[in-house]
């Protein structure tokens, strides 16, 4: 392994941080959810990087049951922004809170 | 013993007189209120029985070698224990014979004096409560009970001093009487606390008995009956607190003669007679009552040389007298103040129901606007009138005479002359103020109005107004004959009372001939002063007091007491422990209320935060527990 494991969750760290920060601080639904593509993304990456790292099969079969999370969420989570915004005509987030 | 008859009787006599005026009270209220005629009868029903049971308890116990005492626990909570019972001795024994015969004499003489008042049956209902509460006020056994009932008589007295809600004097009046003798009840309520916590328990025989001494230190003995004395000085209208009797006279007449001058104001006459052994620890406070009596007795007497109100004037004399007993049982006399207290009950309570006779027919209450007024035609309440004067100035044979000469004794035995100089010069202004009024009522000068034919009341003559006048004329007979022969009653009665009390064995019999004859003569002075001003054909009809304006105007006001009593008002209580109280509620309790609740909702706001319903608000605060959790977990 070239890079260090390490690096590879330095780089996982980052990653998440920045979903997190995208999902948390953007006014806007789309990025909201492309912030958690990129946490899941993120966590991913560390999942590769261990298996590598312990020489473990477990980490490279969670992450393809990520990608298959991550699809079934974008996919889901375009179909409610779309019904959102049709309901509201809006994608900020902050205008969603009937619950409050 | 022979007397087991009258004690195995005892229990369900007591019971019988102290329970069935309550039985009438309610059945008056609560099923009679428009029966007018069922609600007297019940009433007066209830109290010939109690009045039958006194009597033959006093005729059973008349020579009783101990107290009787009967008690069940009511309540009882850890170490303490609340007896309610009964305590018949000589004294409790008179007291209750006392109150039932005023009670039934009153109640009688009401059904013509009430009659027609649309208040009849509550004004029945009334005085059934209050001859329930003064009955048992007589007998209670502990201090508890007897306050209790002493708080209930107010509340009768409140309750008929008011009684003609629609007088808005009349609403004051009553207010002012409780606030009055409310103030004075704290501190008896004070009192007796200071006895509870030196003595254990508040039983009237153990206050009295030997053990108190051991157990009270002389200073806790003073400070208790200092602050007993102030519930006597409320209920029976002494200095201080002595504006209220006159302002009661607003309700109604019989009223005022049971209530207001023979047995309620006369509970805190009682009261000091009940507990005379265990005041007489004490010298300070002794004297302090004596001061407080003397100075009572003196005020009251010069407010009467100058009122013109017929009930206003017997209600001066009321407290003086009452000061006159306080000052003889504070002189050491628990005899003569007994004896005072039983033959002015007989006195001023003919007295006031003479006067209603007059107020009842001519509706006023001015003594110079009833002797424009055929009072002398009403033969029995003039009569009984001069003979309850006569009695009230202490000449003799009456009732007053014989009371008046042991109490005199009893303050010349005393070291200071002072006293026995303020009692004459008190015997002196009551004979002149009740001559007065006698000379003024019956005495008119002449040509102020025709001769009207005597009989005057024939001009009333129907039926139902014959039998009115009656049916209070009757009751006078009777009273008048109690104050002619009760002061024949002196030896029997003394060896009654103090033959087996303690703590009165240091009476001294002998007094010297000039005790009797100083304030006999005084007596005859003031009454010969009265004839001379206002008696005699051609008098000039003012009195020496009423040439002396600025004199006659302090003794008008009352000396400025409820001046005083205003401004005290006015400037302590309103703006100095009200205005505090007000700024206590504001800042204090509204301010932590507020305070409170501001902080719940900024509470409530600042969790609010967490939950604002935004999707990122939620996630923002998932995503920090979770980093927290683990930051926790990890490295905690």
């Amino acid at each position: 392994m070239i890079v260090p494991f390490g690096h590879v969750l330095l780089l996982a760290g980052i990653l998440f941080a920045l979903g997190m920060f995208c999902a948390l601080a953007r006014r806007n639904l789309i990025m909201i959810v492309l912030g958690i593509e990129i946490a899941l993304n993120a966590a991913s990456i560390a999942f590769v990087g261990s298996a590598l790292h312990w020489k473990s099969i477990e980490g490279q079969a969670l992450v393809l049951f990520i990608l298959a999370v991550a699809a079934t969420e974008v996919s889901v989570g375009l179909a409610v922004i779309v019904y959102a915004f049709r309901r509201s005509g809006s994608f900020d987030p902050n205008t969603y809170n009937l619950l409050k | 013993m022979t007397m087991s008859w009258a004690e195995n009787a005892a229990i369900p006599a007591v019971l019988a007189a102290t329970v069935l005026p309550l039985l009438a009270f309610a059945a008056i209220l609560l099923f009679a209120r428009s029966r007018p005629r069922l609600s007297a009868r019940l009433s007066i029903g209830a109290v010939t029985v109690s009045l039958g049971c006194a009597l033959f308890l006093l005729a059973g116990h008349w020579r009783m070698e101990k107290p009787v005492q009967v008690t069940v626990r009511w309540l009882v909570s850890s170490s303490v224990e609340i007896p309610f019972g009964f305590l018949l001795d000589p004294l409790s024994l008179l007291m209750l014979a006392i109150v039932a015969v005023i009670s039934f004499l009153v109640q009688v003489y009401s059904l013509g004096y009430m009659a027609g008042d649309p208040g009849y049956s509550r004004y029945y209902g009334f005085m059934s409560l209050f001859a329930w509460a003064m009955m048992n006020l007589t007998v209670a056994p502990t201090l508890l009970q007897l306050f209790i009932f002493w708080e209930l008589v107010g509340l009768a007295s409140y309750l008929l001093i008011g009684f003609w809600v629609e007088k808005f004097s009349a609403t004051q009046a009553g207010k002012k009487a409780f606030v009055m003798t409310r103030t004075g009840d704290v501190l008896f309520f004070l009192g007796f606390l200071v006895v509870l916590l030196g003595l254990g328990n508040l039983s009237i025989l153990e206050m009295n008995g030997p053990r108190v001494t051991g157990l009270m230190a002389p200073s806790a003995l003073t400070l208790a009956s200092l602050l007993i004395f102030g519930g006597i000085v409320g209920k029976s209208a002494q200095f201080p607190l002595l504006t209220w009797l006159p302002d009661a006279m607003e309700g109604p007449t019989p009223v005022s003669a049971l209530l207001h001058s023979a047995t309620m104001v006369a509970a805190g006459v009682y009261l000091f007679a009940r507990l005379f052994p265990f005041f007489s620890l004490s010298p300070t406070a002794m004297s302090v009552f004596l001061a407080v009596g003397t100075l009572s007795m003196l005020l009251a007497s010069t407010m009467a040389l100058v009122s013109r109100d017929i009930k206003k004037i017997w209600a001066y004399s009321t407290i003086s007298q009452l000061g006159l007993m306080i000052m003889a049982l504070a002189a050491g006399g628990y005899f003569s103040g007994v004896f005072h207290l039983t033959t002015h009950a007989a006195f001023k309570a003919l007295l006031f129901l003479c006067s209603g006779v007059f107020i009842h027919l001519y509706h006023t209450n001015d003594i110079f606007e009833l002797s424009e007024l055929d009072c002398r035609g009403l033969r029995i309440p003039a009569t009984c009138m001069v003979v309850a004067a006569a009695a009230l100035a202490g000449l003799p044979p009456l009732a007053g005479f014989f009371s008046k000469e042991v109490i005199m004794a009893d303050l010349a035995a005393l070291a200071n002359p002072v006293w026995f100089t303020a009692g004459v010069l008190g015997v002196f202004l009551t004979a002149y103020y009740a001559f007065r009024l006698v000379f003024v009522v019956f005495l008119p000068p002449p040509g102020s109005h025709e001769t009207a034919p005597l009989g005057g009341r024939s001009d009333h003559g129907t039926d139902r107004h014959e039998a009115e006048y009656r049916a209070m004329a009757w009751p006078l007979v009777v009273l008048a004959g109690l104050t002619l022969v009760l002061g024949f009653f002196e030896h029997p009665l003394k060896s009654f009372l103090v033959g087996h009390s303690p703590g009165s064995a240091a009476h001294k019999a002998g007094p010297a001939i000039w005790v009797t004859l100083v304030p006999l003569g005084m007596a005859a002075a003031g009454v010969g002063l009265a004839w001379l001003e206002f008696g005699r054909r051609g008098a000039p009809r003012v009195g020496f007091v009423d040439r002396i304006p600025w004199l006659r105007r302090l003794f008008e006001e009352r000396w400025y007491l409820d001046h005083a009593y205003r401004f005290l008002l006015d400037r302590v209580v309103d703006r100095g422990i009200s205005a505090l109280c007000f700024q206590t509620d504001n800042k204090v309790i509204d301010g932590g209320i507020d305070g409170m609740s501001r902080g719940t909702v900024d509470g409530g706001r600042f969790l609010a935060f967490l939950h604002t319903g935004g999707i990122q608000a939620r996630l923002l605060v998932t995503f920090a527990v979770m980093v927290f959790l683990s930051l926790y977990y990890f490295f905690g």
